[in-house]
C-alpha cells in the first residue's frame, strides 16, 4: 500500500474535505441551536447521477455559484464519463461500482455527509430541473419552520394521473404531502443519521418509503414550492412507462399497507410553508 | 418392477449421498447442507415406512394418506422459497451498504493519498493501482 501511494504522482491538492475523527464529526451543531442560521454553509450538496454527462457540470456550477457549499456528485455507475465532466466542475465525486438507483447513490452520499461532519444534506437531481436560483429558498423554509425535512415542491409540472397517484399515496400513507417523489430536499443532521441507517438501504425510491421512515422517527416534514424548469434531457425514472408506474404504484402500496401505522401516527407534523 | 419402499430408499439415499458430495466439494455450505440432509432422511424414513404416512394421515384428519407426502413437500418448498427471498433481501442490503461504503473509502483514500482525481473513472482503470 505505502509503496504504491510513494509511488504515485504527487498532485496539487484540489479541496481539503479532509477525513474527521468521530470528535471533530459531532459539530456545533445541533437542531434548535443558534448557529443553526448558517447551515448552508456546513452543507453538502448530494447530487445522484447516472448517464448525465451533458448536465451534470451545469447543476454543479450552479449549485456552487447559488449556495456556495460543498458538491457530491454520487455517480450511480454511469458509463458516458459523469463523474470526470463532475469532478472537472470542482465537485467531489463518489464512484459506485455498482448502479444502486436513486436513492441508494442518494443515500451513499448522506452516510458521506454524516461520516464527513456535514451539518445538513441538500439532494438535487443531475438532469438540470431543479433551478439553482431556487435553492436559497429551502434553507429560509427550513429556518422558518425548523423542520428536519424541506421538500422543494413543483406543482405545475403535476400531471393528471400523477395528481390522482398522489391522492392515492396521500390517502394510503397519511402523510400530507403535495409532491412525494421530488428529488430537491433538504436534511438536517437529525434526518441525515436516520437515512444513513441500514434500515434505509433497502428502500427503492427516495419517495414514500424515505418518508414514512423520516415520519416515524419523528421528523419533521414541510414543503416549499419552488420553481422548475422542464427536464432538458432525460426522463422521470418512476414516470417512464405504465408497466413501470403500475409496478411501482404495486409496490409503494405493499410498502404502505405494511407500514400503516408510521404514516398515520404522525400525520399531523407534516405541514406545508407557503414561500 | 421395483418395490415402492426400495424406490423411495433409493432416492432418499442418492439425495443424501449427493448433498454429502456437495459438501465435500465445497459446492454446498454448512446450513444449506443440513438443511438438505433432513429432506433425504425424510424421504428415506416416509418411503421406507409407509406405515408413518398412514400414521400421519389418522393424526391430521387427511382421510387419502397418500396425499400427505405430497402436501408436506409442497409446504416445506415454499417455506424453503420464502426463507430464500428473506435471505435474498439481506444479502441486497449488505450489497447496496457495501458498495456505498466502498465507494466512499475510496474517495477518502484518494483525498489521504493527496490526489484529488481519482485515477478510475466509469470503468477506465489505466493506471493498474486497483489491480493489486
Amino acid at each position: 500500500m505505502g509503496v504504491v501511494a510513494a509511488a504515485m504522482p504527487v498532485r496539487p491538492r484540489r479541496r481539503l474535505t479532509g477525513i474527521q475523527s468521530p470528535a471533530e464529526n459531532r459539530g456545533p451543531f445541533r437542531p434548535g441551536h443558534p448557529l443553526e442560521t448558517n447551515l448552508s454553509a456546513r452543507c453538502l450538496a448530494v447530487i445522484p447521477a447516472r448517464d448525465e454527462v451533458l448536465t451534470v457540470a451545469g447543476v454543479v456550477a450552479g449549485v456552487r455559484a447559488a449556495v456556495g457549499c460543498d458538491v457530491l456528485v454520487v455517480d450511480d455507475a454511469s458509463t458516458d464519463g459523469t463523474g470526470r465532466a463532475a469532478r472537472q466542475a470542482g465537485a467531489t465525486v463518489l464512484q459506485l461500482p455498482i448502479g444502486l438507483g436513486a436513492w441508494g447513490a442518494s443515500q451513499a452520499g448522506i452516510r458521506y455527509a454524516v461520516r464527513h461532519g456535514y451539518a445538513a444534506v441538500l439532494t438535487l437531481d443531475a438532469d438540470g430541473q431543479h433551478l439553482p436560483e431556487s435553492l436559497p429558498s429551502l434553507f429560509a423554509a427550513q429556518q422558518r419552520s425548523g423542520a428536519n425535512v424541506v421538500i422543494g415542491t413543483c406543482l405545475e409540472r403535476l400531471s393528471t394521473a400523477k395528481r390522482i397517484a398522489w391522492r392515492y399515496l396521500r390517502a394510503l400513507t397519511g402523510l400530507r404531502l403535495r409532491d412525494f417523489t421530488s428529488g430537491l430536499r433538504l436534511y438536517d443532521e437529525e434526518s441525515m443519521r436516520t437515512l444513513a441507517g441500514p434500515e434505509a438501504s433497502l428502500l427503492d425510491y427516495q419517495d414514500v418509503g424515505v418518508l414514512m421512515l423520516l415520519a416515524s422517527q419523528g421528523m419533521r416534514i414541510v414543503e416549499t414550492e419552488t420553481p422548475m424548469k422542464p427536464r432538458e434531457i432525460g426522463h422521470s425514472r418512476v414516470f417512464a412507462s405504465w408497466a413501470v408506474v403500475a409496478r411501482y404504484m404495486f409496490n409503494t402500496t405493499v410498502l404502505c399497507i405494511s407500514r400503516l401505522d408510521r404514516g398515520h401516527r404522525v400525520a399531523t407534523l407534516a405541514a406545508t410553508v407557503k414561500s | 418392477m421395483l418395490n415402492a419402499q426400495i424406490t423411495a430408499a433409493i432416492l432418499g439415499i442418492a439425495l443424501g449421498g449427493a448433498i454429502l458430495y456437495l459438501v465435500r466439494r465445497d459446492h454446498l455450505h454448512g446450513p444449506f447442507a443440513a438443511w438438505w440432509l433432513v429432506v433425504a432422511v425424510a424421504t428415506l424414513a416416509l418411503g421406507v415406512f409407509p406405515a408413518l404416512v398412514i400414521w400421519l394421515g389418522d393424526l391430521t384428519g387427511i382421510r387419502y394418506a397418500p396425499v400427505l407426502p405430497i402436501i408436506i413437500a409442497l409446504s416445506f418448498i415454499l417455506l424453503r422459497l420464502l426463507k430464500l427471498d428473506i435471505d435474498r433481501s439481506r444479502q441486497e442490503r449488505q450489497v447496496r451498504r457495501l458498495t456505498q461504503k466502498l465507494a466512499i473509502l475510496e474517495r477518502e483514500l484518494d483525498t489521504l493519498r493527496g490526489n484529488g482525481t481519482p485515477q478510475g473513472s466509469s470503468g477506465t482503470r489505466t493506471d493498474g493501482v486497483d489491480a493489486d
